[in-house]
């Protein structure tokens, strides 16, 4: 089912058939009511995956060429409308000038090259699958790249020693929406391959709401003084794989980074051109 | 400043000494507290084997020659060993020789392996394997040796020749398996329970097993998984996970990727998981082997283990061997 | 191939004595027993990061210039555990530190142990660190 680029599990036109779903489910029942798990919550358990080019660039873009010139069309870069709300980041004026060099380096300092744990809310659009596991008190979020993994406190929360690539994450019920603070987030992810990046300052709300049973609406709010003049909002949908041998697989990258890594202090040297 | 150090020690401290209390207490409980302790179930009305858990143990997989022919020992014994085993694990580890000195730069700060030997039905282990009866792995196969003879060791040519902890890609010794093998510290692990899919978050490496209980049959041949492919079901009260499906990348004292793994997870007393396991591995081992040993409750939470993002130690490593290279040249 | 049996087998004894075989890696490989180095400096920073942390000491050197030296220790998670965090050991902290510098000759080195002013012992190589066994040893 995936195609060359490796990162489109479901095809397009999977894709397309649960948006028209969403779409009808919507116009028939404004509020949607997901089954629920046995404690009386909605239940998002199930294998969930982004379908969009967030992780290109949050903000709308147009296509353009690979700049690997032997990977062609493989390579190439495809457009998005974008997931920001309103269009644009809104970065104070000595971060932004931060972004535009992120943007020129992003293919060298991108941490996703490197396979670095992706950090929230970016691990939720990667062109990767990721599972709910949903207990009463705890709700574990796999993904499946660089098997990065959050725990999601419900009850009982314990404090944050220190910072963590995955963050911190507390979670409670809205209604039918899954609300999750995350804090203690690394400085050191990006949000996407354009360079768009925060501070240790970053406090990420994540709201996921089912929409019909196989689709939820995932929104976070990004605050983060630092960086930005105010807060600001992505906002994309995540559809359920429904195959029927469903299942993250591995996607430990660490083995497919390590000669670009330390292939300079090898015997006989590795350097990537 | 300083003051804060130094409060921050004393709490540390403290901590500490309660935390090996409520250790102390879990392991004697009363028979009155047995009694009184059913199985905590979820609404499936299954066992509920949820929460957080660590495998520590100091009793070795095989058993040692001191022990032949005693698979348990009384309380009296296994004090002795755990002392002498704690004095040299947690005592002052400093050396006048400065190799030694230089190896033994971990101490008992960072250590986690438990003080004690392993207790299962009331009764200390001396070793976690039970089955053959005399505690140890049986032989390999010749194909067996022969794969492990040709496996590189003490090569720092370039990164893939270092073992896969080292590399950050798996805990070292087996700490996800499967099998779920304790080591030397973070063995700790967090189970997050549903009807169709049991997580098990292995803290080494933020490792993560999926049980799949909606699942009968393995996944085709061709496609091979590090932790292999896991699928689970109830007998009775007991959790029973049946994995295959390994690659040849990794290797449990010998085993081949064909190595076929049944383990058993059973809620046997308040804060205790008992872990069995079984591998049969015709390629690798004459006779199939099986270990048991508990899992006790532990004070969460699990935390993020990054090792690659922060892996410093890699270049080191092969920049330590390039220049030892430069020197032999000149 | 008999050689290398022997190896495995004397890995295999090495466990049966109860001895620990694994940790993340060796520091062996990375640190050479002939460089011993001792500091008196002050913490710049501290990084409690997997698979072991790094304490960051800068160093005055005799002709008053200052370097920056990196100490590994152990993973961090057994700290955090015991209820270290990330200001336990507050950048400023004047500390004595020693252990071995890098085969590679770059400014790191394994700590073996960091002595505050006043003696006390922070959590690397020897006794007297406020380890749970040794509280119960105290206790015995």
């Amino acid at each position: 089912m995936r195609s060359p680029l490796g990162g489109w599990p479901i095809s397009f036109a999977a894709a397309a058939v649960c948006a028209i779903f969403v779409l009808s489910a919507r116009a028939q029942s404004p509020v949607y009511k997901a089954p629920r798990t046995a404690d009386g919550k909605p239940n998002l358990n199930g294998i969930w995956q982004a379908v969009n080019t967030a992780n290109w660039d949050l903000q709308g873009h147009t296509a353009q060429a690979s700049h690997i010139l032997s990977l062609g069309a493989q390579g190439a870069e495809p457009g998005g409308v974008g997931v920001v709300e309103g269009g644009e980041i809104p970065y104070l004026r000595e971060a932004f000038a931060q972004k535009q060099k992120n943007y020129a380096n992003r293919f060298q300092d991108d941490p996703e090259i490197k396979c670095y744990q992706p950090g929230v809310p970016r691990a939720t659009y990667l062109p990767f699958p990721f599972q709910i596991v949903q207990s009463k008190g705890v709700i574990l979020i796999s993904y499946e790249f660089a098997n990065a993994t959050r725990t999601i406190y419900m009850e009982n929360a314990p404090d944050s020693p220190t910072d963590y690539w995955m963050g911190h994450s507390v979670g409670h019920w809205e209604g039918d929406t899954l609300v999750v603070s995350v804090t203690n987030l690394d400085d050191r992810t990006w949000f996407d391959r354009a360079g768009d990046y925060h501070s240790d300052a970053l406090h990420v709300t994540e709201r996921y709401t089912p929409i019909s049973p196989d689709a939820m609406n995932y929104e976070a709010t990004i605050e983060d003084p630092k960086v930005f003049s105010r807060p600001w909002k992505i906002s994309l949908p995540l559809y359920k794989h429904l195959e029927k041998n469903a299942r993250l697989m591995e996607f430990r990258c660490v083995e497919f980074v390590e000669d670009l890594i330390y292939g300079p202090y090898y015997k006989h040297p590795v350097v990537a051109n | 400043m300083r003051h804060g150090v130094l409060t921050s020690l004393a709490a540390v401290a403290a901590l500490s000494a309660a935390a090996l209390a409520a250790q102390t207490t879990a392991g004697a409980e009363t028979t009155s507290a047995k009694k009184s302790w059913t199985v905590p179930r979820l609404a499936d009305g299954h066992p509920d084997l949820q929460g957080i858990w660590t495998n520590a143990t100091i009793t070795p997989l095989e058993r040692p020659g001191q022990f032949a022919g005693k698979a348990t020992v009384s309380d009296a014994e296994a004090a002795k060993f755990e002392h002498q085993n704690n004095d040299n694990l947690y005592g002052d580890r400093r050396s006048a020789d400065a190799e030694r000195d230089r190896d033994h730069a971990y101490n008992a700060l960072f250590f986690d392996r438990g003080t004690e030997l392993a207790r299962v039905d009331g009764v200390k282990r001396t070793s976690l394997i039970v089955d053959p009866p005399d505690g140890k792995i049986p032989p390999l196969t010749p194909e067996a040796r022969n794969r492990m003879g040709n496996r590189v060791r003490n090569r720092f040519d370039s990164v893939q020749d270092r073992p896969l902890g080292e590399r950050c890609i798996l805990g070292f010794g087996s700490t996800s398996g499967p099998p779920m093998m304790p080591v030397l510290y973070n063995n700790n692990y967090q189970i997050v329970q549903t009807p169709a899919a049991i997580m098990i978050l292995v803290e080494m490496v933020h490792d993560v097993r999926y049980i799949h209980m909606d699942r009968r049959e393995h996944l085709p041949g061709s496609v091979r998984l590090w932790l292999g492919d896991s699928i689970g079901h109830w007998e009775g009260d007991t959790l029973v996970v049946d994995s295959t499906n390994f690659t040849d990348k990794t290797s449990f004292r010998g085993s081949s990727p064909n190595m076929h793994i049944v383990e058993r997870f059973t809620r046997v007393e308040n804060g205790t998981i008992l872990y069995k396991w079984t591998i049969d591995d015709p390629e690798s081992f004459t006779r199939p082997f099986s270990a048991e040993y508990p899992f006790r409750a532990a004070v969460g939470p699990i935390f993020e283990y990054a090792c690659h993002e922060g892996n410093y130690a890699m270049p080191d490593i092969l920049g330590g061997a390039r220049a030892a290279d430069a020197k032999q040249k000149n | 191939m008999r050689a290398k049996l022997a190896v495995l087998f004397a890995a295999a004894g090495l466990l049966a004595a109860g001895l620990p075989a694994w940790a993340h890696h060796a520091f062996a490989a990375e640190f050479d027993a002939k460089r011993p180095v001792h500091f008196t400096g002050t913490v710049t920073k501290v990084e409690l990061i997997n698979p072991h942390s790094w304490i960051h000491i800068d160093v005055k050197n005799t002709d008053g210039t200052v370097t920056n030296w990196m100490f590994e220790a152990g993973s961090p998670n057994v700290l955090l555990r015991r209820g270290f965090n990330k200001n336990t050991i507050a950048v400023g902290t004047e500390v004595v530190v020693d252990g071995y510098q890098s085969k590679d000759g770059s400014l790191r080195a394994n700590g073996r142990d960091i002595t505050l002013p006043n003696g006390q012992k922070l959590f690397l190589g020897s006794q007297g660190t406020g380890a749970p066994y040794e509280e119960k040893k105290e206790q015995q």
